[in-house]
């Protein structure tokens, strides 16, 4: 850390400004809501063009998934779970940095945050979207995954609650809820705001029906706070639980590299670990394309690599640990299991793995690399590719050698697999690409609270002027 | 039923054939219209019958069915529906009536009781009575209920490639019939037992004073039947009666294979010998000398790999040792061999409880010679039978084969009948058999496919199956029985009998009349009383033949082959699933995994791993899939192209080929086409013409006449590599696991428990079973909905001996038959999704530095019914619960396809259908189809159920008789088809049931125990009794 600016007084910690470039309030919004407002670049159609193609895509693999059957995938006996339950849990980690970084930083008045967790709440959003096509034609009987839900029915058939599955779409469906309620109450100011600045008429009802009247009044702000303060105290748990969740579809069974108590803090590790990765990933090309490189500065990118760096020292150690504890536990299926990923037909996929996710974000120790655009940028996709096949390696690896060695198998993908994977990220890409277009993509109105401007108190009574601009609000534990 | 004198009004009489009675003008004129009226009682159209069947025979067959039941299913004919407005008597319907029958295979019969659905044989077991099959059954009886639905089977008469009517034929019989005296007749038929058949051939011989009768076998000679030709100058049978044997050697016998005639009777006295209810049971001791692994091999407690040519000079070489005189060709390196005088001394310490005996590989001498070692044990009249069977000495099928196609080649051969043979493809490559038969001018092939030899011949007749038409023949002991079919045959087949009479009276009579003629001369007393009593027990009691103990002719047991150093020999065996090619049209047969290989789909040359070095072959395991290098083998008759199998415990310098693969059936079919879009094109096995069209090779043209089973000095060479071959195994080793346990009588006595012993601690020594399982406390089953249930009564349970199984797949294809379970296909298995929910596993096992020559252990592994099922906690829609009677049930309606059950099965016994299988089905074959079991469809999981809907028909049926189901009485379809009597099922609720007495057994243990899973089925370890002193000598 760099030594504050000014400081007054014994332990009065000030970190450097959140938001470079000496922007005034009128700037932020104008910065802001411009990509809203302005005649849509040819740049954006033709990236729209090529994201919504290879949703495209998605589409017609899942129409040949349903017309054809599961067959099509490159499933097997011993491997029931392949491509479709690794992508899901790939893209349900991806989500996870969002609601991290607007709920739990929220709650611990981490002021970074207000830059990027409107892109990162969005980015959370879709990335759920994109796991939740996965449970849903992943079944054999597509038509009749909705008996997964507790619809009352004439059967009085309720689904069988003891199956990690329906926790599962309990999880991942209240999740994806409290994410949106989460993101779209903070949207409402910023909203309210671009409806202020619109001529057109269209665009005027439409936003003001979903900025519901904000006016920007003393008691909006308030409901406001007090409901944003409660989604994020409803929301934080989420975090942690949906992961866990997911978590329980392995280490609730008996197979071998699944049954692990070990997993639920891992999941969650390794999913703010490759959602930060992933935000990382979208904000680099996002500030540079949009040119808010003083709104979400350097120092945010930083942090975020702090935290990868964090997160995938914390997925080695689980690695590690898995690995000794399969040993430590005598049990011979589980040792072989571990074993196998590290010397069986799968072993590049392991080592991929460790690679990826040991190994190139222990970089970050670096200061220079973890402020360095293009390593972090490259990083950040590694570090994804990494979390790809820790899923991999966890579904398929365990599933293709388990108890009994005449079941044993191989599994390997179609490319009804593969490009149902590529397309994923083709309807994220749309979607982002819609978000970036139709939604102020940074936090307005929080970025605007953690400028020195918003918090006018006199700190340094006796020499202030009425404003912050010399020292920092931000009080430690230890101050005064 | 009135018996009238058949006679067809539209032929000429019986008797001289020179003679016509003539009835009018018009019939002497041979006026169309009056012969059509002649045929018919009533005026054109009244009574016609589908198929060009009259009505009485039409009425015939109904009343020979004892209830019309036989035809009154969905076969009815269209003009004679019976509406079920008045229920046909015994007829309900959804109930399954039982009719026996019996099936031919391989010149004797297989005494059966057949199910029905509303006149829709769907399923075959073994007939209970019979004094052979005693309600057990092999793999090709219970496969061959899909032969009959086979939508390849020939359907019409084919005259020179063109549809014609059983009609012209008769036609044309009847013209030929005028010049019968000068005709020179020739038939080449299969081996029968048939006493209708034989007196047919007697009749023929009559009419055609120049007729030559050839018994035909696409593996050649019967040996057995050779070596007792040899041994005691007459045709006999030689029985084995295992269950007293103390000491067996098998020298290349695999007769504990579903291939040997007499499969069920030996595996079911191998059984008895092998059956340990206590550590001081005694049980026989197995040699086994053979060159590929067999299913008797697996079983072995001694087990010797050498090549088959080798095995005549090893056989020498003991009998010599047993002080057989005369015997020549005794191989000098045996003559000392550890394993020669370890059965020496084996043998004779046995004395009459020992047993020789040689396999169909080996020539008749070695027959012979076995035959001399048991008289010199005293054996004949305890271990082994000789049956008298009556037959004619047979000459040996070269001669008289090389003979017949001579004088084809020459034209002086008339007329060619080939009876249900298919000789064009399976003639040895010496023989150009083709060639020859286009120089006959009348060729007549009955065959139940258009086939090679159909499209090479003049007149191609369908030949019917036997559940559709009537029949006789004699078990492999001699009982007599009646082939009763089960419904009107589905296309214009003919039986052999009837094609037959024809051709020798040029009337067109039925296979009922036929044989209620013949055995008119067979029972004695009130001759309908007795009919129906054969028909209803399905054999007649006490027919069987007599054993004999002839005098012993001097035996050489000279040996056909000089082999040497590293010359390769080939060996043709019948195929474990397709035989000479009879069952490669089966779906069933072709995806049922070798015993051995696990290979489906494909004949592979086996050979073993040194040998595949040698010659610098291999079969490279790759991302799951196996790529076999494809080798031309070259031997004296031609060369074919095939690619290798590397089987462990192979003998060096053996390549083992199997006949029956690389079949040319024609279908009428049409291709499947679809859409890009569809897959059904790839995934439809009924698709791409016939079944057994393009899978596998011929190999039959490496044989000569003269080397049939062994061909020496082959060459083989690598011509490419790369050949997908699909197996149902990809792992053969256990990883040190113990699922498959199994000591030495002596641990055994030593240490009872040593199947439970073998895991009785979690790691750091605490018994697992101190950890109770999480659901003990309010367990499911203890839940008031389940126990007030009153199928809560009964507890089923399983238990599996492994000391009796041998691994002959008759339990696969039964459960197959009985569930409804669908082939998918080469491409398909070669990915892993393969559906049969009994999977035979094979492990090697082998002690170090024995790599070579490891043992092949087998073991049936079906849904364990855990108690604690993990399955059943994972499913988010609850479609896979336990029943109140103690079962995990899939509940099909109800499965969504997410397949967490079959990932948290530890035993991998769920079966997930990722595409809809039945969908693409022809018609006939979902005949085939068990109505009281569900067709699954598309995206649900399936696995054993043990059988349930038999369990609830037992339930329902009892109920109505408000009685208790009594201790089997429900037979799961694995538990009845098996010889061994391995699987016992039942109520452990019941203290004195089989299989709570079973689950008492100090060999008893269940697979994984330690998860807790609790499974229902158990399995009994395995003993075996290996001879010390030749583990010794070989250390």
């Amino acid at each position: 850390m760099s030594k504050p600016a000014t400081t007054h007084g014994e332990g009065l910690h000030v970190d450097p400004p959140l938001i470079t470039g000496n922007l005034s309030f009128r700037d932020i919004t104008n910065m802001v809501s411009l990509h809203t407002e302005k005649k849509t670049p040819l740049a954006w159609y033709a990236a729209f063009g090529f994201a919504s193609s290879i949703a495209g895509l998605l589409l017609i693999m899942i129409a040949y998934l349903v017309w054809n059957g599961t067959g099509v995938w490159g499933l097997n006996n011993p491997v029931g779970w392949g491509w479709a339950i690794v992508n899901f849990v790939f893209w349900v980690g991806i989500g996870h940095a969002g609601t991290l970084i607007s709920a739990i930083l929220f709650l611990f008045r981490q002021k970074w945050r207000t830059s990027i967790n409107r892109a990162a709440e969005a980015m959370t959003l879709f990335a759920v979207i994109c796991a939740l096509v996965f449970p849903g034609i992943h079944v054999g009987r597509i038509w009749a995954a909705y008996w997964m839900l507790p619809i009352p029915n004439q059967m009085d058939m309720w689904p069988q609650f003891k199956s990690p599955l329906l926790w599962d779409v309990f999880a991942v469906s209240s999740y994806f809820m409290v994410s949106l309620v989460f993101w779209y109450v903070g949207l409402i100011p910023d909203l309210a705001t671009l409806r202020d600045r619109t001529r057109k008429v269209w665009r005027h009802k439409v936003l003001s029906f979903f900025s519901m009247g904000w006016t920007g009044a003393n008691r909006h702000w308030r409901n406001y706070e007090k409901t944003y303060l409660i989604l994020a105290a409803l929301a934080t748990p989420l975090v942690l639980s949906v992961h866990s969740v997911v978590s329980f579809d392995f280490a609730v069974s008996v197979v071998p590299g699944w049954h692990t108590t070990i997993f639920p803090p891992y999941f969650v590790a390794g999913a703010i670990f490759s959602g930060f990765a992933m935000v990382v990933t979208l904000m680099v090309i996002s500030r540079k394309v949009y040119g808010i490189e003083n709104l979400i500065t350097i120092t945010h990118l930083e942090k975020m690599n702090i935290i990868i760096l964090v997160t995938g020292t914390m997925v080695g150690f689980a690695y590690i640990t898995e690995f000794f504890i399969a040993w430590y536990s005598g049990v011979p299926y589980e040792f072989y299991a571990f074993l196998n990923r590290a010397t069986g037909p799968y072993a590049w996929a392991y080592w991929t793995m460790m690679s990826c996710n040991l190994l190139f974000p222990q970089f970050f120790w670096i200061k220079k690399l973890r402020r360095s655009i293009p390593f972090m940028f490259v990083t950040s996709i590694i570090v994804n590719i990494g979390m790809w096949f820790e899923r991999f390696v966890i579904t398929v690896i365990s599933l293709h050698r388990d108890y009994m060695p005449s079941a044993w198998d191989y599994y390997s993908p179609t490319f009804v697999d593969v490009f149902t994977f590529v397309g994923t990220f083709g309807l994220f890409l749309t979607l982002f690409l819609l978000f970036l277009r139709w939604v102020p993509m940074v936090a307005i109105a929080e970025v605007k609270g953690v400028m020195p401007e918003a918090d006018p108190h006199h700190y340094d009574e006796h020499h202030g002027d009425g404003h912050a601009g010399h020292a920092a609000p931000q009080v430690t534990p230890g101050g005064h | 039923m009135i018996e009238l004198p058949v006679i067809d009004a539209a032929s000429p009489a019986v008797g001289d054939p020179k003679q016509h009675f003539w009835r009018s003008l018009q019939d002497l004129r041979q006026d169309p219209h009056f012969k059509r009226l002649g045929h018919e009682e009533f005026m054109p159209g009244a009574s016609d019958a589908p198929g060009g069947s009259s009505r009485r025979h039409f009425l015939q067959l109904m009343g020979a069915s004892m209830a019309l039941a036989g035809l009154t299913g969905c076969r009815r004919p269209v003009e004679l529906t019976l509406p079920y407005s008045r229920k046909p008597e015994e007829i309900i319907p959804g109930i399954p009536l039982f009719y026996a029958t019996a099936m031919p295979f391989r010149g004797v019969l297989s005494g059966l009781l057949v199910q029905s659905f509303e006149g829709r044989p769907t399923k075959v077991e073994g007939n209970p009575d019979h004094p052979v099959s005693q309600g057990a059954s092999g793999l090709f009886e219970q496969a061959s209920v899909l032969n009959l639905y086979d939508p390849d089977r020939s359907k019409h008469v084919l005259h020179d490639g063109n549809e014609a009517s059983w009609g012209d034929f008769v036609a044309f019989c009847q013209g030929f019939l005028a010049q019968a005296a000068t005709r020179k007749v020739a038939v080449l038929c299969e081996q029968t037992s048939s006493p209708t058949l034989n007196a047919l051939r007697g009749r023929l011989a009559q009419v055609y004073p120049q007729l030559r009768w050839v018994t035909y076998a696409a593996e050649g000679d019967d040996p057995s039947r050779m070596g007792m030709q040899e041994a005691f100058g007459m045709a006999l049978r030689p029985s084995y009666r295992f269950e007293s044997a103390e000491v067996i050697v098998s020298l290349d016998a695999d007769f504990l294979s579903p291939v040997d005639r007499n499969f069920v009777a030996n595996t079911r006295g191998y059984a008895a010998s092998r059956r340990m209810t206590s550590p001081q049971d005694d049980i026989s001791r197995l040699y086994v000398v053979e060159s590929t692994y067999t299913v008797t091999g697996g079983t072995a407690d001694n087990r010797l790999r050498l090549r088959s040519s080798q095995i005549p000079a090893f056989a020498a070489a003991l009998a010599v040792r047993l002080g057989v005189e005369g015997v020549q060709g005794v191989g000098a390196e045996f003559i000392d061999h550890p394993y020669v005088q370890a059965m020496e001394r084996d043998l004779l310490r046995a004395g009459s409880n020992g047993v020789v005996l040689a396999g169909e590989t080996q020539p008749a001498s070695v027959h012979a010679l076995c035959m001399a070692i048991n008289k010199r044990l005293s054996s004949i009249g305890n271990t082994v039978f000789l049956y008298e069977t009556n037959e004619e000495v047979k000459p040996a099928q070269a001669e008289q084969l090389q003979q017949l196609v001579f004088d084809m080649s020459n034209g002086s051969v008339d007329a060619l009948l080939m009876i249900g043979v298919n000789p064009v493809y399976d003639m040895p490559g010496e023989i150009d058999f083709a060639g020859a038969l286009q120089r006959v001018p009348t060729t007549i092939h009955l065959g139940t496919h258009q086939d090679e030899t159909a499209a090479a011949s003049g007149w191609h007749i369908p030949l019917t199956h036997y559940l559709e038409a009537w029949g006789d023949g004699r078990a492999y002991d001699g009982t007599l029985s009646v082939i009763q079919p089960l419904i009107a045959p589905l296309h214009d087949g003919k039986s052999e009998i009837e094609l037959l009479h024809t051709f020798a009276t040029g009337l067109d009579v039925s296979g009922y009349d036929l044989v209620r003629e013949q055995w008119r001369t067979v029972l004695q007393g009130d001759f309908e009383m007795a009919w129906k009593k054969v028909i209803h027990d399905g054999f007649l009691p006490n027919s069987g033949f007599a054993a004999v103990d002839p005098a012993l002719r001097p035996v050489s047991g000279a040996s056909p082959y000089t082999i040497g150093g590293d010359e390769i020999e080939v060996v043709f065996r019948l195929d474990n699933k397709v035989l000479a090619g009879s069952f490669s049209n089966n779906a069933w047969c072709q995806e049922l995994p070798d015993p051995a290989t696990k290979v489906v789909w494909d004949n592979v040359a086996l050979m073993s791993p040194a040998t595949a070095d040698r010659l610098g072959l291999e079969v490279p395991y790759d991302k799951g899939m196996h790529y076999a290098d494809v080798v031309e083998i070259a031997a004296a008759g031609g060369a074919v192209q095939l690619p290798i199998w590397i089987l462990p415990g192979h003998a060096d310098n053996s390549v083992t080929v199997t006949l029956g693969y690389g079949r040319q059936i024609v279908s009428h079919r049409p291709e499947r086409i679809t859409n890009f879009f569809d897959t059904d094109d790839k995934t439809d096995i009924y698709g791409k013409g016939a079944v057994a069209t393009g899978v596998g090779v011929n190999v039959t043209s490496l044989r000569t006449p003269g080397a049939m089973r062994i061909a020496t000095g082959a060459t083989v060479r690598k011509v490419s590599s790369g050949y997908l071959v699909a197996t149902t195994q990809d792992h053969g080793y256990m990883e040190g696991r113990p699922f498959y346990r199994m000591a030495t009588v002596d641990t055994y006595r030593e240490d009872p428990g040593f199947a439970a012993d073998a895991i009785k601690t979690l790691p750091g020594g605490e018994p697992w079973t101190d950890y109770p399982a999480l659901w003990q406390e309010r367990h499911p089953t203890t839940e008031p909905a389940l126990k007030d249930n009153p199928y809560h009564a009964y507890q089923w349970g399983m238990v599996i001996d492994l000391n009796t199984c041998t691994g002959c797949n008759a339990c696969v294809v039964a459960c197959q038959s009985e569930n409804n379970i669908q082939v998918v296909g080469k491409d398909q298995v070669s990915r892993g999704r393969e559906l049969s929910w009994l999977r035979m596993d094979r492990y090697f096992v082998s002690e170090a530095g024995q790599e070579a020559n490891p043992k092949m252990v087998m073991q049936p592994v079906m849904c364990m019914h855990c108690e604690n099922a993990p399955c059943e906690s994972v499913c988010p829609v609850a479609a896979t619960v336990h029943s109140p009677d103690g079962t995990n049930q899939m509940i099909y309606n109800r499965c969504i396809g997410t397949r967490y059950c079959a990932n948290n099965c530890p035993y991998k016994v769920r079966r997930f259908n990722f595409y809809n299988w039945s969908k693409t089905l022809p018609l006939e074959v979902h005949m085939v189809q068990n109505p009281n079991v569900t067709v699954r469809s598309r995206g649900v999981m399936e696995k054993c159920s043990f059988c349930i809907q038999r369990v609830r028909q037992a339930n329902i049926r009892t109920s109505l008789e408000n009685r208790a189901i009594q201790d089997g009485e429900v037979k799961t379809a694995c538990q009845q088809a098996c010889p061994a009597g391995a699987i016992v099922f039942g109520n452990i609720n019941d203290p004195n049931s089989h299989v709570s007495k079973a689950r008492q057994d100090n060999r008893r243990y269940e697979m994984l125990a330690e998860l807790s899973t609790k499974p229902r089925t158990s399995y009994l370890g395995r003993v075996m009794n290996p001879n010390p002193e030749l583990e010794a000598a070989t250390a």
